[in-house]
């Protein structure tokens, strides 16, 4: 295993560095896979589960591809967990690129962004390569690509560079998929020409791996500018912020015109560095074709199924409105709190809802101003949704916003987790009654569903008989909110969902491409409410302190379950905060809230050369890499 | 960005449950266009969504029970008018039945032209109805010949007619309704549409509004209309089943490993040819070991999915057992099945959700055979065959039985092989506790009584 990192650390060299601290997905790459493994797969995954008798009371899934657990290896609880991928079993799909087409500007990097995290979601193990970070980091800094890069009668040193470059990511790609299991890779590219997407094709089936084109068409000139304007050029809305690498790349040059001018020579820079493109006819080629921005989706031939068809599902709900979501807890009850109880809220619980409901409508206004004061359009606030769960405490925790006329909706998917038989017991307790579950717990607190049946059984069958009630896993839970997901998505007004922070972790984790080991270690304190800003490479994630709470109800639900969990070895990309909870609190609105932490989190995390601006963080784990 | 322009004028993204949506079939005859429809309100109503399918052949039936082709002629007046009659009819119907809750109406008609198209936009926009297109524009003969052949045959048109006559009178109406066949095009870009052309080889998705749209248009993506079948089994009897224990991952019995080994024969004869099937199972030691067997160009493929209902706290016990330890829970099971969830388990509606996408995975695929668990093979029967949530888990699904389901226009056949290899029973009856209780001979939600059956090899 040491030679095998060694060697491809050396390969890959300074690139794959670069691309570790990518957004992109890089626990993924941090997590290092031993060939021996990878070996392991081949169909012999249903035979060591059908030969092991526990390993169904151990978690409602296989692990998979995302979820992997750290050391499996030595884990005697897991025979059944090698690299099974989910996706193996769910999409009996073989190796995937998907290949985006289309020109800058075209919102290609924000489809293979979002389109990596629902699959992430779905459980199949996703990467996305950019060749624009490939370009960067082959040509000296501060260098631009030669005027005749992207021309078919390119010099030959253009085309030298160019072939440079498309090896070098195409060797990461293969090496992803050989080496690490990954199962689709999103190549994100223009790839201009048919003759050379044909090619493409078949250089990929050479290596046995499939090909969906991606491409996203764009004849509306609106949208063209539109997204010229609030993604490539620098623009003073904090969740349209620009990364640092596009300034670098465009040149200064934008940054003190009109935006919408700005936008124009941008674009006209597109037609004359790309003077050829063509759009996709190519009937022999499966091809998804998203034409403005999916008022229309175009489909051809796509011969490997349920995954493609899950994509263009996805697709159909995809947007590139910009659009905030904020999570809130509910306010606390008037009985105790328990899990079968649906109680009502207490005083102070409807004190929380007035409080909560004030602070974020003023963050709200606090945001507009901001967004004027720095020279933005006076243009009045998307309006709020908000969403709930079917259980009273959320519902008459919106009840605040209601009555000011804000859109309340009820979702039953949203209920939260039944906590079984841990509800309302402390950690001791639970140590002292449970020590098997616990143990299970440790080994994977996201599948592991309480109570289990057996153990229980033995260890306190009166109790269970009292009290267990039909308990989830995080895993369940995440499997019931996925069509919340896709109407998430689709969502275009602003959204405060108030919900049980079981069900603000799981969405949470989505929105943030967590992994799946921190979702239950995801905090959400009462007096916080956390905004998500979307971003063109990974969400933003920040907190609003709500003023005046009492801290008798700040702290988490009784019934979570504060057992340490071993580190994944995945470090958060979010620096010094733990484990993928979001950025520290704000404490004021106006300017604090484009906090420079969140902004240089953003810069540090996006180009990977900011290692300096990091505050001290301890590699979790010796897997980790950083 | 502005990207869409909803024609619902609320600006705020329209809602599921706001959501009501007329969904207009289009296309010739003979397109599967009826099998679509029916597809998607079984598929609708098995995830507990409000959906029904109007059909303007049957109000035009009611009229003109068995019209020839003359009737379709659009120089026919009289027959025009009729028709036109029938639509508006189902169309007023539609919307009566949308006033009163209904989530998801299907408008089964050839709506060949753009004016009709228009008219139906029309009448459902002034009650703040959706709607949404689904052209299935196909060009290959052979399988417009085979939906020919099996209409004549199943068509209440055509019902009690020579065969041969039928079909000839069928082609004649065919050619009637293409001399003024438009298919969706340009003019209609500001209408919802799916096209499915060349049988779901190019796709055309426009102007999806909402979630609900878009579901639907997921699954009728995955359909196709080619003739095939499914077969379902059960797993051989396994060790637990003589106990009467629930769950668990046992292995066979011995009469379980003779089913296995029979199992091959049993489905060569009932495919009738040599033909490979695909092979699902669970992943339960059971379902591996009854598949084993089977030819090895058999493509086997084991789901997680199709895992037996997770009894929770009651894994391995009886129902002897159950009733003893749990009381209020056993009460609780047989009042309401499909929605009894076992502590720390699943219930029937959670095992349907499971299903989903191996629902989703079978409308896509070809010939299946699939060996899985009792509670399983009742969700997935129950929506081929349209069985209601109160009966579903009360099905008496036997051991040792091949079943043989073919999806079809008007209905799913279905035919049954008995192995002639004994088994227990595993059915309960509300209120038992038996361990091995026969079902009841011959009574409704009884599979594959060997009666009705084919003979034991």
């Amino acid at each position: 295993m040491e030679t095998q990192k060694g060697k491809e650390t050396a390969n890959q060299g300074m690139i794959m560095a670069f691309m570790n601290r990518r957004a992109s997905r890089p626990e993924l790459a941090d997590v290092l896979i031993d060939d021996d493994d990878t070996n392991m797969l081949d169909g012999s995954t249903a035979e060591i589960a059908a030969n092991s008798p526990r390993y169904r009371r151990r978690s409602s899934t296989f692990i998979d591809g995302v979820h992997d657990l750290p050391n499996e290896k030595d884990s005697p609880m897991a025979p059944a967990q090698l690299y099974s991928t989910m996706s193996g079993r769910l999409f009996h799909s073989g190796r995937i690129v998907i290949v985006l087409v289309g020109p800058p500007a075209r919102g290609k990097t924000h489809i293979s962004v979002s389109l990596s995290r629902y699959l992430q979601w779905l459980g199949v193990k996703t990467r996305i390569f950019h060749l624009g970070d490939y370009r960067r980091a082959t040509l000296p800094p501060g260098a631009e690509i030669p005027d005749d890069y992207f021309f078919i009668n390119a010099s030959a040193k253009s085309v030298v560079l160019r072939q440079k470059i498309l090896k070098k990511c195409r060797e990461d790609i293969y090496a992803w998929l050989n080496h690490e299991n990954g199962q689709v890779a999103i190549y994100d590219a223009v790839n201009p020409l048919s003759n050379g997407r044909r090619s493409l094709e078949k250089e990929f089936a050479k290596h046995d791996v499939q090909t969906l084109f991606l491409e996203s068409y764009v004849t509306d000139e609106k949208i063209l500018r539109e997204n010229a304007r609030s993604v490539k050029i620098s623009s003073p809305d904090a969740s349209l912020k620009m990364p640092k690498r596009v300034v670098e790349a465009n040149g200064p040059q934008f940054v003190d015109m009109d935006p919408d001018d700005a936008a124009k020579l941008y674009l006209k820079r597109i037609d004359t560095k790309i003077p050829y493109f063509e759009t996709m006819v190519e009937s022999d080629l499966n091809y998804v074709k998203m034409i403005n921005a999916g008022e229309r989706i175009e489909y051809n031939n796509v011969s490997f199924g349920y995954l493609s068809h899950r994509i263009v599902f996805y697709l159909m709900n995809l947007h590139i409105k910009s659009r905030h979501t904020f999570f809130a807890r509910a306010g606390t009850s008037s009985q105790e709190d328990h899990y079968k109880t649906d109680a009502h809220l207490s005083e102070e619980g409807k004190d929380y809802a007035k409080k909560m409901s004030e602070t974020l409508l003023k963050h709200r206004e606090a945001e507009r101003a901001d967004l004027i004061a720095n020279g933005n359009p006076d243009i009045p606030l998307k309006p709020l949704t908000v969403w709930t769960s079917t259980r009273k405490r959320t519902v008459e925790t919106a009840e605040y916003l209601g009555e000011r006329g804000f859109k309340v909706r009820q979702r039953s998917q949203m209920s939260q987790l039944n906590p079984g038989v841990c509800e309302k017991l402390s950690e001791n307790a639970i140590r002292r009654l449970y020590p098997d579950e616990v143990g299970m717990h440790e080994q994977d607190p996201y599948h592991h569903r309480y109570p289990r049946a057996e153990v229980l059984t033995s260890c306190c069958p009166k109790f269970l008989a009292t009290s267990a009630n039909d308990a989830q896993s995080y895993h369940d839970l995440a499997v019931r909110l996925e069509p919340s997901i896709l109407e998430l998505e689709r969502e275009q007004n602003d959204l405060l969902i108030i919900a049980h922070e079981s069900v603000l972790r799981v969405l949470y984790g989505y929105l943030m491409a967590c992994d799946a080991m921190n979702i239950p270690n995801l905090r959400f304190p009462r007096n916080e409410i956390i905004e998500i800003i979307p971003a063109s490479y990974q969400n933003e994630a920040k907190r609003i302190t709500i003023p005046g709470v009492a801290s008798n109800i700040v702290p988490g639900s009784p019934e979570d379950i504060r057992i340490p969990v071993p580190s994944s070895g995945i470090v958060s990309p979010f620096p010094g905060s733990g484990l993928g909870t979001p950025a520290e609190p704000t404490k004021t609105l106006s300017q604090d809230a484009f906090a420079p932490a969140a902004g240089h989190f953003e810069e540090g995390y996006l180009d990977g050369e900011s290692d300096k601006s990091k505050p001290d963080r301890k590699p979790e784990n010796p897997l980790s890499r950083d | 960005m502005e990207m869409m322009r909803p024609r619902k004028t609320n600006g705020l993204g329209v809602q599921v449950e706001d959501t009501q949506i007329c969904v207009v079939m289009v296309g010739l005859p003979a397109r599967g266009k009826s099998l679509i429809a029916q597809k998607a309100q079984r598929y609708l109503a098995w995830l507990s969504i409000d959906a029904k399918v109007f059909n303007v052949g049957n109000y035009r039936r009611k009229e003109t029970a068995h019209p020839t082709a003359e009737f379709f002629d659009t120089s026919n007046a009289e027959g025009e008018r009729m028709r036109r009659a029938a639509a508006e009819a189902a169309v007023n119907d539609m919307i009566a039945w949308f006033k009163k809750g209904g989530l998801i109406g299907i408008l089964d008609a050839t709506n060949s032209t753009k004016e009709r198209r228009r008219w139906i936009a029309e009448a459902m926009d002034e009650h703040g109805i959706e709607t949404l297109y689904v052209e299935s524009k196909c060009d290959d003969e052979d399988l417009i010949m085979s939906n020919i052949l099996e209409v004549k045959t199943t068509s209440p048109d055509y019902i009690g007619q020579d065969p041969e006559e039928a079909a000839q009178d069928f082609r004649k109406r065919i050619r009637n309704y293409e001399r003024v066949y438009e298919t969706i095009d340009k003019d209609e870009s500001d209408l919802t549409y799916l096209k499915i052309m060349d049988v779901g080889k190019r796709v055309i998705i426009n102007r999806i509004q909402d979630y609900l749209q878009s579901r639907v248009v997921y699954y009728l993506m995955n359909l196709h209309i080619k003739p095939r079948s499914i077969w379902l089994s059960r797993h051989g009897e396994s060790e637990y089943n003589l106990g009467g224990q629930i769950g668990g991952d046992a292995d066979l019995s011995p009469r379980g490993h003779e089913y296995a080994k029979l199992l091959p024969e049993l489905v060569r004869r009932s495919v009738g040819d040599d033909r490979p099937l695909t092979v699902w199972t669970s992943t339960l030691k059971r379902t591996i070991q009854t598949a084993r067997y089977l030819p090895k160009h058999y493509n086997q493929l084991q789901w997680k999915a199709l895992d037996e209902l997770d009894s929770g706290v009651c894994d391995g016990m009886t129902y002897q057992e159950i009733a003893e330890a749990y009381p209020e829970d056993f009460a609780a099971r047989d009042e309401d099945k499909y929605n009894y969830r076992y502590r720390g388990g699943e219930s029937y509606r959670d095992v349907v959700i499971r299903l989903e996408p191996i629902i989703m995975e079978l409308e896509r695929s070809e010939d299946i055979l699939i060996v899985t668990h009792q509670a399983v093979l009742r969700c997935i029967y129950a929506y081929f065959m349209k069985k209601d949530q109160t009966k579903s888990p009360w099905l008496a699904v036997p051991l040792h039985t091949l079943i043989k389901l073919t999806p079809r226009a008007y209905g799913t056949i279905e035919e049954y092989a008995s192995s002639g290899i004994d088994a227990v029973s595993t059915w309960r009856g509300q209120g038992s506790v038996a361990h091995h209780e026969k079902p009841p001979v011959g009574a409704e939600g009884v599979i594959g009584n060997v009666a009705n059956g084919e003979n034991p090899p």
